[in-house]
């Protein structure tokens, strides 16, 4: 295997390899398919209990007293948890600035989550939860708690949130803390914006919004507990063991070691769950009061109000542009709806695609009484990139430019300052605008065709971060020469055990069927830095890699094992790029078909071009874009969460509700993969599940208003805003 | 859900009087056919009989012999039982071809699992979807005394009819069946009776709580399709905001009886806009005797809104209803 | 009437975890037809709670004792007889338990999941009578009499059918949550439609939902499986 430095090239064609690159089906399909996949409530313990948890019916409220001595005295019922009963604080919960792998902020937080919150800051959390002998026993002990709430002012809205006089849900107000635990904004100026827009020869100015969307993965949350002394195993769907393991320990008080973390299979993932949650220390404290294991099992709706979504925004962009269409300056003020506890970012993604070296960000991360957002699937990404791409896109038409010509104008380059460790992005447009045909879908004047059926095209681009850091792994060979591969992920879908067991399998130079993965448990694995964040094949990847070649030079110097003897290699690197930016680029063409008399939108030609740097196992990279340019579809025109405005209360929680995308809704995704090597990562693989959602909510919108003649500026966009605009 | 007993009806006189004797034991009492939506108010604790969420007694209504079927009726007309699947309603080569309305509403209905269980009688009288109701808000249709559309989310509500309640009736059905003249036999402890569609289906001007004239220990046995006249055709539209798997934004139901390129008599009948199925006279008196050209489909379509009173935020459902009125219109007159 | 104690462990797929319960509780005592249905015992609205003391059949969670007295159970309970995978149960199911609960809880099946309990995901899809419909949305004792098949009566001889192969070779499954439903629903498809178009098979499976959206893979197994490969999906 050779790693030449890519630097600065694009689509440098790579060689075969002779196990990375070939469609390899899934090592455990076969489990898949017949139903013997274990997920977390398939897991039977003997004397298992079942436990429900009682949810606050207000989006803010004190509670004066909560009663539970007539569920305790329901039969059946073993053990009852309030606020009042433990004070555990869910360190993961609520972390200053949002940085939810920093140990550190999770100690220093000043506002707290704790796993019963008293007050309650939003319909759906946590008050009690109840273990009984089977869910019905339990859900009728819910209904025998009396809690006498003392409701409270409440806000909803993010920009509301923020005026003077909005009701406070934390002491310093409804802006969120930062790193330092102050309430300010986040930040960030680069060159000298006032002089880009001073240079402008226009300024535009708009104001986009994005909506809450859930993360709707099929695999309703649970936990299921049971402790051995003081050593408790906890079996949760979670993208990371490891992580999971630590904040669950340090939250429980006990030491990493005395908690073990079991995930087989997961139903899903899509961000957010590379931690802990409040449900595995609800279980876990359940099964400590009861003596005997404990199955927490949320319902859909527990699950949709319980945990987190993708933040929602407002967006006042600012753009300025010079005669030929470069654009001079950027400004952002941006805010985001992140409910009562600050868990993730809130970050706008989406202007660092373009090459303007003045930008000015403001965001604003906002408490309300809503739901938690959290991380789903890049996570600060579709929002952003369908604000600016549509602003830009808007300012293309203004400027009387076709907007694949505006955006190869703009796109981000390679300069002295901002170097890649290799750059594609022109390609991945120019590549995408022929194959898509662009010159005979684009309309050059926006919703020119005669109607009421007309169509239109248009385009989004994107550069998303594909970094390398820590992880670790572990191969093990005996004297049959099999290789075991121990790797701390749990493959929540992309197909990681196999990614790595094909990794392992090139490095070492034999065949896929040498090799066995041990996964998905911390008492076995070694630490892996979790499946999100794009970082399971670039990472652990990589780990695996440089384990497999440790054990090769383990066998060169003392040979193979001989009888019950087994050789071992580990490793944790923790490479870095030199100061060079690590990237994915890709570009989204979309056709749409647009019925305007009853607003109806329906996608007839999307192409998805990207580079992912080297394609480890051809058809799950391709499923991963398709799935994640439907998921993008569904956030651009169907997904939200509505609440009413006078109780706090959520109306469309669930899959109804959000009507999420169906078979009829899915048009066929064409991807092409850019193939290269830039030298890092295992064989110059880079991320590819996360990337595919981000250009969705973009490039169909832009598509939509090249269809319609009418910019539309909220998502989703639903029938309903169509007609209304067009109206 | 709480513990409840099930009770297997062998014929509609027992189903009939295990409720009454359910009722008169203070206990509350759902008949189930294939139960879908039954099973979620219940999963849920949604009000779905008065004063109870919860029933005692479910009485089964797929036990009772011969009420799935589809039937010659006295006098050339077609008897449809109301325990009939929506699969094998849609299925029908008779409702197909007679009363294709009908089969292409069953059609839309949810997905193929709820169709291959789900019933004729259960999508006539499933409650409302509305969120506030389905949310456990204590409003009309729980029993309660508001409704909280009116200045709140009433996106989804209604356009016509509305007032004190402004759900729209869910059930594709319902609309069809009134498009053709149906009319449905109830069974109750008092014996049979007949009922025309606008005697069924109640306004909540009327009535704010129930959508439908069925007590408790009624049950809705069959419905009755007068048999077409030559040359009449028909069709079902339904518009969503998905592809699938949604009730009606709106919907129209129209059946047209065609002479040559005239049509001597139409049915419109509006779904998604109204708490009850909504009949649009104004617009089917201008199609009487007509040759239906676009201008007239479109006049027409406005015509069917022309009463229209939207809520604040559902505005968008006029514009679609005017258009959905006039493609329905204009496409079945020209079908072969 | 013959009524026999049939093996639960026939028909029942492997499992990791072995459910150690009383399932000898679910079933009819030889030469015994008692109608167990309970009516009338709640009384009116509000007394919505389970009796106490009396164990509950089946759920044995909590029984201490070996043999469970057959004495009135607090739950209304109705003998029925069904055949799930090709083997007959004849047990006492709880008036309340959908067939979903009594298939994974009752009988070990777990390969047909949960995923919202309210009939719109179409996670828990099996086939009833040949027929896809949601088993979380009808009651056990609504399949007296029927004949089931879930997941794990997919494979004859241990050899998966050519659908479940086609869904490997295609990579139908990504976290493999709705696969079972997807493969209830479209096994039943080409039982009534051998060829399908892709519309057909979209049509058909609408029912079935995947957040990670993998439906261009699903329909390409499907349609490989029934040997008409798909648009833009050769393996």
């Amino acid at each position: 295997m050779s790693s030449t430095r890519a630097a600065q090239q694009a689509g440098q064609q790579v060689a075969a390899m002779d196990t990375v690159g070939h469609d390899v089906p899934r090592i455990d399909a076969y489990e898949r398919v017949t139903g013997r996949a274990t997920y977390t409530r398939d897991v039977r313990l003997p004397g298992m209990l079942y436990a429900r948890v009682l949810r606050s019916p207000h989006p803010h409220a004190r509670i004066r007293s909560i009663d539970v001595s007539r569920a305790e005295a329901l039969p059946g019922v073993r053990a009852v948890v309030t606020h009042e009963t433990h004070q555990l604080i869910y360190s993961s919960g609520s972390i200053a600035g949002g940085q939810q792998y920093n140990d550190a902020a999770k100690d220093m937080t000043e506002h707290v989550r704790y796993m019963f919150d008293n007050p309650v800051r939003f319909v759906g959390q946590p008050v009690a939860a109840v273990a009984a002998v089977d869910r019905y026993v339990a859900e009728d002990a819910l209904q025998l708690i009396e809690v006498d709430y003392q409701e409270l002012p409440f806000v909803l809205d993010p920009e509301e949130a923020l005026e003077p006089g909005a009701p406070p849900i934390w002491p310093e107000g409804n802006l969120a803390l930062d790193r330092d635990n102050q309430p300010r904004p986040s930040s960030r100026t680069s060159g000298d914006p006032a002089a880009g827009f001073a240079a402008a020869d226009q300024v535009f100015e708009d104001r986009y919004t994005t909506a809450f969307v859930q993360d709707g993965q099929m695999e309703p949350r649970s936990a299921l507990a049971q402790w051995d002394g003081d050593k408790v195993t906890i079996y949760t769907p979670t993208q990371g063991i490891s992580n999971c393991r630590h904040d669950n320990a340090r939250d429980l008080g006990l030491d990493d070691h005395q908690v073990q973390i079991i995930c087989k299979y997961m139903g899903g993932g899509f961000g957010d769950k590379n931690g802990s949650y409040y449900f595995d220390l609800i279980a876990a404290v359940l099964a400590k009061e009861a003596g005997v294991p404990v199955l927490l099992e949320l319902t859909r709706k527990d699950d949709w109000l319980g945990t987190h979504g993708r933040w929602h925004t407002v967006q006042n962009l600012r753009v300025g542009v010079a005669q030929d269409g470069t654009v001079t300056a950027i400004g952002l003020e941006g805010y985001s709806g992140m409910g009562p506890y600050l868990r993730r970012s809130g970050g706008i993604a989406g202007i660092e695609a373009y090459a303007c070296p003045n930008v000015e960000r403001v965001i604003y991360p906002v408490h309300t009484n809503r739901m938690v957002s959290g991380n789903f699937r890049a996570p600060s990404d579709p929002q952003g990139y369908f604000a600016i791409q549509s602003m830009m896109d808007d300012i293309a038409y203004k400027v009387d430019m076709d907007p694949v010509d505006f955006a190869l104008k703009n796109v981000i380059r390679p300069t002295d300052e901002v170097r890649f460790t290799n750059y594609s992005l022109d390609e991945c447009i120019m590549r995408g605008r022929e194959l898509f045909d662009w010159e005979s879908r684009w309309r050059p004047v926006p919703g020119s065709d005669p109607g009421p059926i007309k169509r239109g095209a248009g385009m989004a681009f994107m550069a998303f971060r594909s970094g390398v850091g820590p992880s670790s792994a572990i191969v093990r060979v005996d004297a049959d020469e099999r290789y075991t591969l121990f790797v701390g992920v749990t493959d929540i879908g992309p197909g990681a055990k196999t990614t790595m067991a094909i990794i392992a399998a090139e490095e070492l130079g034999v065949p896929l069927s040498q090799v066995d993965v041990v996964w998905g448990d911390t008492d076995l694995c070694p630490y892996s830095v979790g499946e999100s964040g794009s970082r399971t094949t670039t990472m652990t990847g990589y780990a695996v890699v440089q384990a497999a070649i440790d054990l090769k030079r383990q066998i060169a110097e003392r040979g193979m094992p001989r009888g019950v003897d087994v050789l071992i290699a580990s490793a944790t690197p923790n490479p870095s790029t030199e100061g060079q930016r690590r990237m994915v680029f890709g570009a989204h063409f979309v056709e749409v078909e647009a019925d305007v008399q009853l607003g109806h939108v329906r996608i007839t030609k999307y192409v998805a071009v990207h580079e992912s740097g080297r394609i480890l196992n051809p058809r799950p990279a391709k499923d991963q874009i398709r799935g994640a340019a439907l998921q993008g579809l569904g956030q651009a025109l169907h997904e939200d969460l509505l609440y009413d405005a006078r109780s706090g209360h959520p109306l469309t929680a669930g899959y109804y509700g959000a009507r999420h995308l169906t078979y009829l809704d899915a048009p066929e995704i064409e991807v092409t993969f850019i193939e290269t090597d830039d030298g890092y990562g295992p064989y110059g693989a880079k991320t590819v599940g996360e990337a595919g959602i981000i250009l969705g909510p973009a490039a169909v919108a832009n598509a939509i208003f090249n269809t319609i003649g009418h910019r539309m500026k909220e998502l989703p966009i639903t029938r309903a805003r169509i007609l209304e605009a067009l109206a | 859900m709480k513990a409840f007993v099930n009770q297997k009806a062998r014929t509609l006189d027992e189903a009939v009087s295990l409720a009454q004797d359910a009722i008169r034991a203070g206990q509350s009492v759902s008949f189930a056919g294939g139960g879908t939506d039954l099973l979620q108010l219940m999963k849920d604790r949604v009000v779905n009989r008065p004063g109870s969420a919860e029933p005692d007694v479910l009485v089964h209504l797929k036990t009772v012999a011969g009420l799935d079927q589809v039937m010659a009726g006295g006098g050339n007309d077609t008897v449809v039982g109301g325990m009939i699947t929506l699969s094998a309603l849609s299925r029908h080569p008779l409702i197909r071809n007679q009363f294709t309305v009908l089969a292409e509403a069953a059609d839309t209905v949810a997905t193929p699992q709820i169709r291959n269980t789900g019933t004729l009688a259960g999508n006539v009288v499933q409650r409302p979807w509305c969120w506030y109701y389905r949310n456990g808000f204590p409003c009309f249709k729980a029993g309660g005394s508001q409704c909280f559309s009116v200045t709140g989310e009433n996106q989804l509500h209604a356009i016509f009819g509305g007032g004190p309640s402004y759900i729209v009736h869910p059930s594709d059905l319902a609309p069809a069946l009134v498009a053709l003249d149906a009319t449905f036999r109830i069974v109750g402890p008092e014996g049979e009776r007949i009922v025309s569609g606008s005697d069924f289906f109640v306004l909540p001007r009327e009535d704010a709580e129930h959508e439908n004239v069925l007590a408790d220990d009624e049950v809705l046995a069959s419905v009755t399709l007068p048999t077409p006249r030559d040359g009449v055709r028909s069709a079902y539209q339904k518009i969503m905001d998905r592809e699938a798997w949604t009730h009606a934004l709106v919907s129209a139901a129209v059946v047209l009886e065609m002479d040559g390129d005239r049509c001597r008599e139409a049915s419109i009948v509006l779904g998604g806009v109204a708490p009850v199925p909504w009949r649009v006279p104004e617009a089917e008196n201008m199609l009487a005797g007509q040759r239906v050209t676009p201008e007239l489909a479109r006049e027409v379509g406005a015509a069917a809104v022309a009463g229209a009173r939207p809520l604040s935020k559902n505005a968008y459902k006029v514009t679609l209803t005017r258009g959905v009125v006039e493609r329905t219109v204009l496409r079945l007159a020209a079908s072969a | 009437m013959g009524k026999k104690r049939t093996d639960l462990k026939d028909g029942v797929s492997r499992r990791a975890f072995p459910i150690p319960r009383s399932e000898d509780t679910l079933y009819e005592d030889e030469g015994g037809d008692r109608d167990l249905t309970r009516r009338g015992f709640l009384g009116g609205a509000g007394a919505a709670l389970v009796v106490a003391g009396a164990p509950k059949l089946g759920s044995s969670e909590h029984s201490s004792a070996g043999a469970v007295e057959q004495e009135a159970p607090a739950v209304p309970q109705t003998a029925i007889r069904i055949t799930v995978n090709g083997t007959e149960h004849q047990v006492n199911v709880e008036d309340r338990w959908t067939l979903n609960e009594f298939l994974r809880d009752h009988i070990g099946l777990t390969g047909s999941k949960i995923g919202c309990n309210r009939g719109e995901c179409g996670a828990c899809t099996v086939l009833v009578d040949g027929e896809p419909m949601f088993s979380c949305s009808t009651l056990a004792v609504w399949a007296d009499g029927r004949d089931i098949q879930t997941v794990e009566g997919l494979e004859s001889d241990g050899t998966v059918s050519p659908l479940q192969q086609a869904f490997m070779d295609y990579n139908a499954p990504q976290c493999g949550f709705c696969t079972s439903g997807q493969l209830m629903t479209a096994t039943a498809l080409l039982v009534d439609n051998p060829r399908p178009t892709s519309d057909e098979v979209r049509s058909a499976m609408v029912g079935n939902l995947c957040r990670c959206s993998n439906y261009n893979a699903i329909v390409e197994a499907v349609l490989a499986a029934a040997g008409t490969p798909g648009s833009g999906g050769a393996p």
